[in-house]
């Protein structure tokens, strides 16, 4: 039996490194394209309304894992030849960009409708009402449901290791079967991503009781 | 890019495919079990005087929101044989689920009971009703009436997880598709039915579980 | 706590900005064939290998870079080409796709010679050979292939030691198909299967971790290992076929080998039933 060394400890480091690159990108282009997911939900627009619905209904409905299997699969046969990394990304984004256009939606929707016809009143337009009124404080109110989201989306890049991936779920296993320790090695991964996890889920915590207790 | 598109696998695994949504709903119905047994279990001890017993209940609610469920469920099959613990795919999984749900419920259903008013609880002893009683009537009702939703929500992605148990090669709809898409290649095929089919099932239990809403919870409230 | 519009607007086009700089680089040229010189052109040869399965294809967790059989003969095409080497490291099931969906430009990923393999990827000569075993403790009893039946087994999904051992065990065994070689051989060490179909290193890499406890029981098929190109790249497969060629008459091939198993292979067949060397 080997021992755990410290090589493979950097090994699962690597991996870490992996799945952080791989959660900010899926939450950056995530954001970007879940603002946009929001903005056309709450536009009045029903059209838009519906197919952004069944959008998220179909990243809501079915398992990440599914839907990593369809991107990295099917991608390549619409003609984008990308590698491993980047059609998982793009997964990543497209899962990303349902779960926060919804969280967004909800606190945009969770703004008064008096602010916006008072805004109306005084003639400002769309635009300016949504960067200088309503988001600022819509994506406020939604922090603590966006970290929330953040945790499950770094839980998520796990899922990578089915499709071959080389984040921290897979270098887990891939070193415990060089040094045959599964229980030390997965209980070392456990804590890493608890690590990066738990804060983000504290802070999560304390700003919705300091949000509550703001609105009360 | 001339791929030919070629469902017959799919056609002539749909049989199978059915079966493993089964797999799947039995998976997910025997992780409901489970973790509604933790989650009352929990959070019953979570509002304990003993103050080690209320940590042990958070730490291992913290525990568990806080780590991937793939890591959870390796560890449960690859590495608790070697402490003597060893299961089939199975109970692996449903032991898995029931564990990472029950610590959702815990939390959700903490929500729920936090949110009794005291003097309700109180008005309910003055009464002359048991403590059984209060804790039915008066709590447990209406705080799974206000946390339904959420429960509902965690249920379905409950459903959703299992298709990680496919990594250890539990039986379910995605190793079932797996299995389908190792003999005939046809990947995007496959999994993109799958897909839809998972649809399907989310979209049923949401229906079904608005019907149970609907049913339990439609009495008048102050 | 006031939210600062402007620094909510510059957070936003940060986003944004990093968002089409990331997106840019994700989405390379579409698919079509390759031929050598486009290789060349490129200037990088992008292989298919096996993440996890020693000695063929791993990420040695010491350098992060891939090593072992596969490894090696990817590196010395790649010289041949005058190309470096970028190594895609895929799981057992998802090598033909890699491959025919344009992600990989060849594959060395312990790709075992099979006619239904061959009716969706061009094989190249065989290079090496490998066999495939029932393997399990030394005090598991098996001689026959009606003892798998007793048992449970595990294999890695979509090998070859799947189709041998579904093809014979006898109906009703139990058979637990994992993601890849890693996991398999876990689940023997973890005691979750009690046999494993596996290729010709299996038993020593299970003794490595309980020493003399595990053997070869059966032998299913020997069989040859080929690199893989596209079914339409017949230039590619033209010059890799040169490439083996080379390296079998000056000994090179045999280093390989040598290195990695202990012993060198020369013979290999000149044909195998409905797997074509050369693209028609």
């Amino acid at each position: 039996m080997d021992a755990f060394t410290l090589s493979q400890f950097l090994f699962l480091l690597k991996g870490l490194q992996w799945t952080v690159a791989l959660s900010l990108i899926g939450l950056s282009l995530g954001a970007v394209a879940g603002l946009l997911i929001a903005l056309a939900r709450t536009s009045g627009f029903k059209t838009f309304k519906r197919i952004t619905g069944g959008y998220i209904m179909l990243f809501q409905g079915t398992p990440l894992l599914m839907q990593l299997f369809v991107t990295y699969y099917g991608l390549a046969l619409i003609g984008l030849k990308l590698d491993p990394w980047a059609s998982v990304a793009i997964g990543f984004t497209l899962h990303a960009s349902a779960f926060l256009g919804e969280i967004w939606r909800g606190s945009i929707e969770a703004i008064p409708r008096g602010q916006t016809e008072a805004a109306n009143a005084l003639g400002v337009n769309y635009l300016t009402r949504m960067r200088k009124i309503i988001l600022p404080q819509a994506l406020r109110i939604s922090l603590p449901a966006t970290i929330g989201f953040l945790v499950q989306l770094i839980k998520g890049t796990s899922l990578a290791a089915i499709v071959g991936f080389n984040e921290l779920a897979r270098s887990g296993s891939i070193v415990s079967n060089q040094n045959f320790k599964p229980l030390l090695v997965y209980a070392v991964v456990a804590i890493l991503y608890f690590s990066m996890c738990w804060p983000l889920s504290l802070y999560g915590s304390r700003l919705e009781r300091r949000l509550a207790t703001g609105a009360r | 890019m001339d791929y030919k598109f070629d469902f017959n696998p799919v056609i002539n695994g749909f049989p199978d495919l059915l079966m493993g949504c089964a797999g799947t709903l039995g998976l997910a119905f025997a992780g409901l079990l489970l973790s509604s047994v933790i989650g009352a279990v929990g959070v019953a001890l979570r509002g304990s005087h003993i103050a080690p017993v209320r940590w042990t209940v958070i730490a291992f609610v913290e525990l568990i929101r806080n780590t991937p469920f793939l890591v959870q469920i390796y560890f449960v099959f690859f590495a608790l044989p070697l402490v003597g613990i060893r299961l089939d795919p199975t109970p692996t999984a449903i032991i898995a689920l029931g564990v990472n749900g029950g610590a959702y419920a815990i939390e959700i259903l903490r929500g729920g009971v936090q949110a009794i008013d005291k003097g309700q609880i109180e008005a309910g002893h003055a009464l002359g009703l048991s403590k059984l009683q209060v804790f039915r009537l008066i709590v447990f009702k209406p705080a799974l009436r206000a946390v339904f939703p959420s429960l509902a929500s965690q249920f379905i992605l409950l459903t959703l997880t299992t298709s990680i148990a496919s990594a250890i090669s539990a039986y379910e709809l995605t190793s079932v598709a797996q299995r389908i898409e190792s003999d005939s290649f046809r990947s995007f095929e496959v999994y993109g039915t799958v897909t839809f089919l998972y649809l399907a099932i989310s979209t049923a239990l949401l229906m079904g579980m608005s019907a149970i809403a609907q049913r339990m919870f439609s009495y008048p409230v102050k | 706590m006031t939210f600062k519009t402007t620094s909510s607007k510059r957070r936003q086009l940060m986003l944004a900005v990093a968002g089409l700089i990331a997106a840019s680089t994700l989405v390379t040229s579409p698919a079509r064939a390759i031929t050598s010189a486009e290789i060349k052109a490129k200037g990088k040869l992008v292989v298919g290998i096996q993440a996890a399965n020693p000695p063929w294809g791993f990420v040695d967790s010491t350098t992060g870079q891939a090593d072992g059989i596969d490894a090696d003969m990817a590196k010395a095409f790649g010289k041949e080409l005058g190309v470096p080497v970028e190594f895609a490291g895929l799981e057992v099931a998802n090598r033909i796709p890699a491959l025919t969906s344009g992600r990989v430009d060849v594959l060395f990923a312990t790709m075992a010679m099979l006619p239904e393999r061959a009716k969706a990827v061009q094989y190249s000569k065989p290079y090496i050979g490998n066999s495939i075993f029932l393997v399990a403790a030394k005090s598991v009893v098996i001689k026959t292939n009606a003892d798998m039946g007793k048992l449970v087994i595990g294999v890695p999904r979509s090998s070859t030691q799947d189709s041998d051992v579904t093809k014979n065990a006898p109906p009703g065994t139990v058979i637990r198909r994992f993601d890849n070689d890693a996991a398999t051989i876990q689940a023997m060490l973890s005691g979750q299967v009690q046999a494993v179909g596996g290729n010709v290193f299996y038993a020593r890499r299970l003794n490595e971790a309980a020493p003399n406890t595990y053997e070869n029981k059966l032998e299913f098929t020997q069989l040859f290992n080929g690199a893989c190109t596209r079914l339409e790249d017949k230039e590619l497969n033209g010059v890799l076929n040169a490439f083996i060629d080379k390296i079998k008459a000056n000994g090179e091939l045999a280093k390989i080998q040598q290195k990695w198993t202990g012993t060198s292979m020369t013979n290999f067949p000149a044909s195998i039933e409905g797997v074509p060397f050369v693209a028609k």
